[in-house]
């Protein structure tokens, strides 16, 4: 394959975009510190890639849900491949581009933009080439297979990991011994030994997100609700992109702090919280600002997201930092799409519009995303039982083209005013 | 052809088969599974009737099967679903998959959820080889068994799984016999023909698949009936039932002499190395994991090495890759498989199709092109 | 005063003068560039149909794409809680609308108050639209009524994609110029059929409950209504009029606001 280096280099525009967002913040008087240091951490990373070969240390490029706190651990810097793809969308509004670069490299259409978009993005040298290639088959088949034409496409090496469907001894074990095979595999490539006790201060640092995390979903219940209409997005990054880091660390404690100050003083995000909604799947990134704007207009606020924000029971060892880092894998809240889509899953959507007193539901339907859509029906059944009125809306996360603003706006407008005549 | 039309008796009537009916008649379990990871061998030691799950074998209207699944998964699933929803699996008396690929997941999921069939389960299939993987795929046939065991109150004991394995093995055999004769310049059987026999395969009990097919092995050697072709193609993808997509390509004067695909060469692929030192049930295990592979399993170049093996075998001059839309591990391995047989001297023809499609129109013309450009290059 | 519903869509403007029954009167006219031109204009044949007079003080509630951009409207409220409104007046026994539009189509439901429940719609694509039989009525160069009497002479129905209106097209024509040709009938059937079938996706997505309607100006098709019935295996109820159920629910909505704001 042939790579045509074509696309400035949009990490460079990610990181200007976020320290305007950081100017911007500190310069507005009643600003979020948390906002602040959401796009510090931001900044933080994609400087550490940008810089990461200078510093003569090497790149990682890995799929979703990849447990990189092994990665940080031993000094190689991480590329998160999918965040990395919205992030150019975002803020730099290209994408057709990559798009057509992946559809050169014969990969078919319906596969999921994110996926297409990160091959095409190789090619085309808009993200940094990578020297290792690590991709696991969590959450998707999509994810799965992304690694092999990378790999050949950027002439880097690279680990699959293998993660097993459910949570038997054996199928963990398995899994256990995998991570182990990729640490060896990190070391040859890398000529570093993992530092244990690192690892164990990372896998400690994760306990307390995921902690920290349980707090926050907490404060939402509260009505009305303290969190920013779209601040899921922020929590799902953070953890993408720094798990088990200080700076992720630092960032939750004080949006943490800022919700507990905001339910004291029952202040609501909204000036006037009318709809308490329940999320799936993602809105499109490009819309976020929009969808931030029609929360304020229409007082909807989006609350909890079963799929996305809620954690699984269980505390962290750190002492045992490959078992640690095996049990979050089934912990985080996309694992309950992945695994055996069981009565657990089910109540938990129950459970939490209950607990989180959901006037409605929007599903965010990605015309690329098989696994997530095939539940559409599921789940709108499932919320008719308890009388949860759910609109699915037709969308692609980083592609613009396929769902305009006022399409949303429409579908918006007459789903509140469905809620509000009941 | 006789032996022919008792295939097709089959394939009409699908699902509900005489011989299945026959079969519950009896007061005997018909357990349907969905993918070449499940093991047939231990539905069949538990003295129950192993079906495949399969949809239309045309390109039906899929309702329901569009409203629970969605429109972006493949139309396999939608249709093995609609089938489900309709009723037209309800003789089942149980489900079996394997956590292969996300099509077939949900399709799990959905069919639980929503179809009352009152066995339902799902082996974890890993997507490596080594011998971790081995050891956890052997572990979850275990546990397979025993969940079969328990539901039915029977004891699947070593002995009734090594005769499974031997009539199953026969299958096999016989199947690549009749392969085998494909790989002449000249063969006494189309493709299509070929696919009709396969899809009886596994929707029969075997005993009596394999009296028949043995029948028109017979009957083709003893033949003097002959097929010519342009050229010697191979169809390589994801599920392809429908005989009339190969006759599609046949009737455009080529000659669809293998094929690597879930419902062909890889249903069949291995046999089962029985060993009298190593447990019966780890034969199976191994054989399945390690069975000619799906493109979700890791890495790809063990499918790719078979596929070159196969173009070489059968003397193939081109490729022609159905996949089907939405069915994303195939669509990924294509761009590497596609290279893979470039540098083999062999071009593909890439079809992106809907599951049950017969292959008229476009498709025809598509492959007119194929077959002129691979005449003008002097195959 | 008068009360008043005008749905505004993107090629024909619907307005109805409420009066105590019912529909007192209405109006169907084409869209111009302008809403607010076109709400005027379908407002004012409305209301000289019913011998009312234009200068009047009137109390309009808008609906429909272009409803929004309308000076003099006291209200907009979305297409579907409208239908559901207008529907319910009609046949209150009905909880499923299909409404078949000229660019769009979709599913609605409605309690036993009239209030929408929910509904899937789809315009990203042609298939189930009026837009698709016209081109359709082109291609086979006949009327829409003769279409629709032929219909119901099929021995069976072509087989017509559902999920794209391009290839439904292209189908089409090979059918027409295959040897033989698929019989006229049984292709006007297929037609129908793949038309029906975009539509009965959403149905089963969102759920059957009886008493079904059937709106929107592809409705008048009795051919098609006839292919719906057969899918869903019962009749259907069909409104006279079923372009203006729209327009009719604004209307009610304009009631109900006004007999809201004179009880204080």
């Amino acid at each position: 394959m042939t790579i045509e280096r074509r696309g400035g280099n949009s990490v460079g525009a990610i990181i200007k975009a976020c320290r305007l967002m950081t100017r911007m913040n500190q310069a507005t008087p009643g600003a979020r510190q948390s906002d602040v240091l959401y796009y510090k951490m931001l900044e933080g990373y994609y400087r550490r890639l940008l810089q990461a070969h200078d510093d003569g240390k090497l790149i990682a490029a890995h799929t979703d849900f990849f447990p990189v706190e092994l990665v940080y651990a031993m000094d190689i810097v991480p590329m998160h491949t999918e965040v990395t793809t919205w992030m150019m969308t975002l803020f730099t509004g290209e994408n057709e581009d990559i798009l057509s670069a992946s559809a050169e490299l014969g990969l078919a259409s319906e596969i999921c933009t994110p996926h297409r978009g990160l091959a095409g993005a190789f090619v085309t040298g808009a993200i940094p080439r990578p020297d290792i290639m690590l991709w696991s088959n969590l959450v998707c088949d999509n994810t799965a297979k992304s690694g092999e034409l990378i790999m050949d496409v950027t002439g880097s090496d690279g680990f699959f990991l293998d993660h097993p469907f459910k949570q038997s001894d054996e199928e963990v074990k398995y899994l256990v011994e995998g991570l182990g095979d990729m640490v060896s595999f990190l070391e040859q490539r890398s000529g570093n030994r993992m530092d244990w006790d690192r690892m164990s201060e990372i896998v400690e640092r994760m306990d307390r997100q995921i902690e920290l995390i349980r707090e926050i979903n907490e404060l939402r219940k509260a009505v009305p609700t303290p969190f920013s209409p779209l601040g899921f997005m922020q929590l799902l990054t953070v953890d993408y992109l720094c798990p088990g880091q200080p700076e992720a660390i630092e960032y939750l404690e004080a949006l943490r702090d800022e919700l507990v100050a905001a339910v004291k003083d029952g202040r609501g995000t909204v000036s006037r919280e009318r709809f308490r909604l329940m999320s799936f799947f993602l809105p499109p990134m490009h819309m976020l600002g929009f969808l931030d704007r029609i929360a304020e207009e229409f007082g909807a606020v989006s609350v909890n997201e079963p799929f996305f924000t809620f954690w699984g029971e269980g505390r962290l060892d750190p002492s045992k930092p490959l078992e640690s880092v095996a049990q979050k894998s089934y912990m985080i809240p996309e694992m309950r799409m992945f695994g055996p889509l069981d009565e657990r899953a089910i109540d938990s959507i129950v459970d939490c519009a209950g607990q989180y007193r959901i006037d409605g539901a929007i599903f965010w339907a990605n015309v690329g995303c098989r696994h997530t859509c095939a539940t559409i029906k599921l789940f709108k059944d499932v919320l008719e039982d308890i009388d949860v009125p759910m609109l699915t809306v037709d969308c692609d996360v980083v592609d613009p083209t396929v769902a305009s603003e006022e399409e949303v706006r429409d579908k918006l407008e007459q789903f509140f005013e469905l809620l509000e005549d009941r | 052809m006789n032996a022919l039309d008792r295939f097709r008796e089959v394939n009409r009537s699908f699902p509900k088969t005489s011989q299945i009916l026959e079969h519950k008649s009896q007061g005997k379990k018909v357990f349907g599974w969905l993918c070449t990871y499940v093991p047939e061998e231990i539905i069949h030691a538990a003295g129950a009737l192993p079906i495949r799950i399969i949809g239309y074998s045309h390109e039906a209207e899929l309702d329901e099967g569009n409203a629970h699944l969605y429109i972006n998964n493949c139309s396999f699933s939608r249709s093995c679903l609609q089938l489900g929803l309709e009723g037209e699996y309800d003789f089942l008396d149980g489900v079996v998959g394997g956590s292969t690929c996300d099509g077939a997941r949900r399709l799990f999921d959905v069919w639980r959820r929503y179809i009352g069939t009152p066995f339902h389960h799902v082996l974890t299939v890993p997507r490596k080889f080594d011998d971790k993987a081995q050891r956890l795929y052997c572990d979850e046939v275990l546990k397979f068994k025993r969940h079969l065991e328990e539901y039915l109150g029977v004891d699947i004991t070593d002995d009734a799984l090594h005769q499974s394995t031997l009539l199953l093995n026969e299958s096999r055999a016989l199947l690549r016999r009749l392969y085998e004769l494909r790989k002449r310049d000249n063969p006494p059987i189309t493709g299509a023909e070929t696919m009709e026999v396969l899809n009886a395969a596994y929707r029969m009990p075997k005993e009596i698949f394999n009296r028949w097919i043995q029948g028109l092995i017979d009957e083709l050697e003893a033949s003097e009936k002959t097929h010519s072709g342009r050229a010697r193609l191979m169809i390589v993808g994801s599920v392809l039932t429908n005989p009339e997509f190969v006759k599609s390509i046949e009737e455009q004067g080529a000659l669809v002499v293998t094929d690597e695909l879930c419902t062909s060469t890889r249903y069949w692929g291995d046999e089962v190395q029985l060993d009298d030192d190593k447990p019966v049930l780890e034969a199976i295990s191994k054989r399945y994991l390690n069975n000619f592979p799906c493109a979700r399993m890791y890495p790809s170049d063990e499918r790719f090495n078979r596929i070159v093996d196969f173009t070489r075998e059968y003397k193939v001059d081109g490729v022609i890759s159905e996949t089907v839309r939405y069915c994303v591990p195939y669509a990924h391995d294509l761009p590497l498989l596609s290279k893979r047989l470039r540098d083999e001297g062999i071009p593909t023809l890439a079809l992106d199709v809907e599951y049950g499609t017969s292959g008229s129109g476009q498709i025809a013309t598509r492959v007119q092109a194929f077959l002129e450009m691979l005449e003008a290059s002097g195959k | 005063m008068h009360l008043l519903g005008i749905d505004v869509g993107s090629l024909t403007t619907k307005a109805v003068v409420l009066g105590d029954g019912g529909v007192l009167s209405y109006s169907i006219t084409e869209s111009g560039d302008e809403s607010e031109q076109s709400a005027t204009a379908a407002m004012g044949q409305a209301l000289r149909s019913a011998g009312l007079g234009i200068g009047d003080d009137t109390y309009a509630v808008t609906t429909g794409a272009g409803g929004k951009a309308v000076s003099f409207s006291r209200q907009h409220k979305s297409v579907n809680t409208c239908l559901a409104r207008g529907i319910f007046h009609l046949f209150p026994e009905v909880r499923t609308v299909i409404d078949m539009g000229a660019e769009s189509s979709g599913v609605l439901k409605l309690n036993a108050r009239g209030r929408l429940t929910d509904w899937e719609s789809q315009d990203k694509c042609a298939s189930g639209t009026g837009i698709f039989l016209q081109q359709m009525s082109k291609l086979m160069r006949m009327s829409l009524e003769e279409m629709s009497e032929l219909s119901f002479e099929a021995k069976a129905r072509a087989e017509v994609s559902n999920t794209c209106a391009v290839f439904a097209e292209s189908e089409v024509i090979s059918h027409v110029h295959r040897k033989p040709p698929t019989p006229t009938a049984d292709l006007v059937a297929g037609i129908y059929a793949s038309m029906v079938s975009r539509v009965m996706v959403m149905c089963k997505l969102i759920g059957i409950e009886r008493e079904v309607a059937v709106v929107g100006g592809v409705a008048l098709n009795k051919g098609l209504i006839n292919i719906v019935e057969q899918e869903l295996g019962f009749k259907v109820m069909v409104p006279e009029v079923p372009q203006i159920v729209a327009a009719l629910g604004a209307g009610i909505i304009a009631r109900e606001n006004v007999e809201k704001e004179s009880e204080g």
